[in-house]
């Protein structure tokens, strides 16, 4: 144990020495978090503002209008009157507007006729969201006309008496299409982007400690280092156990303080402190398989700069560190489940969201710790025979 | 006079007295890499306070013996017992050795002082031992005044120092030198022989492999000459020297040809073993100087301008010349 201290102690020094090792280590990964929340951010205070075209001025344009106006509507809309929809389309072509929608002169009196007209919205490439948003819209206020205009159909075919029609058509304007899709988060917290992209950074730029530590390794090698320390009483596996362990107090104190600056400075939740702690420690571990797995299978240094950083970034691609997994195709999620990664990510955004202490790390704990004894076993040998050649 | 390569060859004049203790002893040793056979059956001992060179051309299986005995190869056939104990496979036994390699291994990030802590630390050493340890090693070789220069500041000579540093570091009671001067200028050559043979005389054993004769002629008490994984003659350099009898080395400095000049000698009567070495041709010859006519003329008969020659008194190289028929830096 000495001897692995001894190892560690001056595996560290020669880090902390290498300035790079700290900008990978924290700054990296704090400023990109940083700007990936502000780049983001508006996922989270989505709103643009919607031109109206209004060239009915009809009973059914005022109730969609109404209905735009609505209260509910207001966090994401602001409704803005526009003239005409070649200014509306000019206005959308400098910014103004994200998108408009376009109620066609006699829209109201088509609708009881046998070709009503169709609403219109107009769209940028520059504002898909808002363009879908409104259109969104627009379809679900056709939808409940339509429906209007079913159920008053179904009654005058159904025989009810042609003097009683505007009573009807008053009855069925009462109508709502009861069925709404209402969302509502599973967790107690709604997610932030910047508790996504704080350990999803963070758990990047570790990952990167799989190609130094590997990268470094085959330098004392090359060195004549390896040799030198088997040449004094010491075990290979004192000497993995050595660079293992400058890789565990490195990756610790990383995760840590970039959990701690990212808190402090942007407001992100990683959740309570000791289930996170836990989690980011066995994530920790899982690493320093991977790297004993890197420096198994790779004879030279540039072979394990190159396998370490497919590593790196095959398993950053696939655990959902640059990209939220929950918007990914049902393949990467599941791909995610493979990788230390994924499910750290997971873990620590159900913190966030869920909270539930020890209980809501379990799946992903256990999970990590299968993933890191099946990658340790196979590592353990090959990255002895790399110690002894 | 010991001219076998079986273990404990050390007899005769000059030989080390029979009452010291051999520090290490080698037997049977073999080692092939897949097909090559590196070391065959190596065998030599080795005594407290003397200072063994290993002699032998790049690639006789000088390094591979050693690596053997500071257990970082495993032998596949052969016995190694170091201070009486056991060595293969024995970590123990690693206490007793000191290393210092062919190359300079040391971190050029780290100051000397953090070098020979971290390698101090390696011997399992207590906190006050370590650093009694590392300034003995620094002031031995003379480097206290650098111990926090990082070393990639120092000259090659101060690092090739420092190596040999870090080998003392362990009290060792055999230190095992692996070419020690190779790229070094001549002042911190003359400084390391100094000190290998001050570390014979204080008692230590010393296994010193070089492929130069003279470095080998000046600090080594006894010679054991090496090539292809064989050790072909053992002795004190008098009585290696001796098996030459009146036999002179002869060094022609020559343009063109070397090989033809080299063939061209051997048909002379009276040279028995011609080699090219580097940009000479090396000759062993009964009374040499008799013989320069016939050999100058053989030169020219074959078209070759000498351009110098040098007959000198027998030495190792041409002991090396004269068993193996090559030359000791072809």
């Amino acid at each position: 144990m000495r001897t692995a201290l001894a190892i560690a102690r001056k595996d560290l020094r020669q880090r902390i020495r290498d300035r790079s090792a700290i900008v990978v280590g924290v700054i990296a990964p704090v400023v990109i978090a940083g700007l990936m929340s502000l780049a983001f951010n508006g996922v989270n205070n989505f709103h643009f503002t919607l031109g109206l075209v209004e060239l009915d001025h009809g009973p059914v344009a005022a109730q969609l209008v109404r209905a735009l106006d609505a209260p509910q509507l207001k966090r994401v809309i602001t409704l803005r009157t526009v003239g005409t929809p070649a200014q509306a389309s000019s206005e959308i072509r400098s910014g103004v507007l994200a998108a408009a929608l376009v109620i066609p002169a006699g829209f109201s009196s088509s609708v009881t006729g046998q070709h009503p007209d169709a609403l219109t919205t107009l769209t940028s490439n520059n504002a898909t969201i808002a363009g879908d948003v409104a259109t969104s819209v627009a379809s679900s206020f056709v939808a409940q006309v339509n429906a209007d205009r079913l159920a008053f159909a179904t009654a005058v075919a159904a025989g009810a008496p042609k003097r009683d029609t505007s009573q009807l058509v008053g009855l069925v304007a009462g109508l709502r299409i009861p069925l709404q899709a209402v969302e509502r988060p599973i967790g107690a917290h709604e997610l932030k982007v910047i508790s996504y992209y704080s350990p999803g950074m963070a758990i990047f730029f570790l990952l990167f400690t799989i190609s130094y530590t590997a990268r470094s390794f085959f330098v004392d090698r090359s060195q004549g280092m390896i040799e030198r320390m088997r040449a004094a009483p010491v075990r290979p596996v004192e000497i993995l156990a050595g660079k293992a362990l400058s890789v565990f107090v490195y990756g610790v104190v990383s995760l840590a303080t970039i959990g701690v600056v990212t808190t402090a400075a942007f407001g992100a939740d990683w959740g309570a402190p000791a289930p996170a702690a836990v989690l980011g420690l066995v994530l920790v571990f899982s690493v320093i398989c991977l790297t004993a797995l890197t420096i198994g299978l790779a004879r030279t240094q540039r072979q394990a700069e190159g396998i370490g950083s497919i590593v790196v970034f095959g398993l950053a691609l696939l655990g959902g560190n640059f990209f939220f997994i929950s918007s990914a195709p049902s393949t990467i999620k599941h791909l995610a489940l493979l990788t230390p990664n994924g499910w750290a990510i997971r873990g620590f955004t159900d913190l966030a969201t869920i909270g539930g202490g020890f209980a809501t790390i379990v799946e992903p704990v256990v999970a990590i710790l299968i993933f890191s004894a099946v990658i340790g076993a196979a590592a353990l040998s090959l990255a002895r025979r790399a110690v002894t050649s | 006079m010991a001219l076998t390569s079986s273990p404990g060859g050390a007899t005769g004049a000059g030989s080390p007295d029979p009452r010291r203790r051999p520090v290490l002893e080698c037997a049977g040793l073999t080692k092939s890499f897949g097909t090559r056979l590196a070391v065959d059956g190596m065998g030599f001992r080795i005594f407290e306070g003397e200072v063994y060179g290993l002699l032998g051309p790049n690639g006789a299986g000088k390094t591979t013996t050693m690596k053997m005995v500071c257990g970082l190869l495993e032998p596949d056939q052969g016995t190694i017992t170091i201070a009486g104990q056991q060595a293969i496979g024995n970590l123990d036994v690693k206490a007793l050795i000191g290393y210092v390699p062919q190359d300079v291994a040391l971190y050029p990030d780290l100051t000397a002082r953090e070098n020979l802590e971290f390698l101090a630390r390696l011997y399992k050493l207590g906190r006050r031992t370590v650093a009694a340890r590392v300034d003995e090693a620094l002031e031995l070789t003379e480097l206290t005044d650098r111990r926090n220069d990082r070393l990639d500041s120092f000259s090659g000579g101060m690092k090739r120092r420092m190596n040999i540093a870090a080998g003392l570091l362990n009290h060792p009671k055999l230190l095992v030198l692996d070419e020690p001067t190779v790229g070094v200028d001549p002042q911190s050559r003359h400084a390391i022989l100094e000190r290998v043979q001050a570390f014979g005389r204080e008692g230590l054993a010393v296994v010193y492999t070089t492929h130069y004769m003279e470095e080998a002629e000046r600090v080594c008490d006894r010679v054991g000459i090496i090539d292809h994984g064989h050790l072909i003659a053992e002795g004190t350099r008098r009585e290696l020297v001796a098996q030459l009898g009146e036999q002179d080395r002869i060094s022609l400095s020559a343009t063109g040809d070397l090989e033809r000049l080299a063939e061209a000698c051997r048909g002379v009567t009276g040279v028995t073993n011609a080699a090219t070495a580097e940009n000479s041709v090396h000759l062993v010859a009964a009374e040499g100087r008799r013989l320069l006519p016939a050999i100058l003329e053989a030169a020219d008969a074959a078209g070759i301008a000498v351009t110098s020659v040098d007959v000198v008194e027998p030495d190792l190289e041409a002991v090396f010349l004269n068993l193996t028929g090559t030359a000791l830096r072809e």
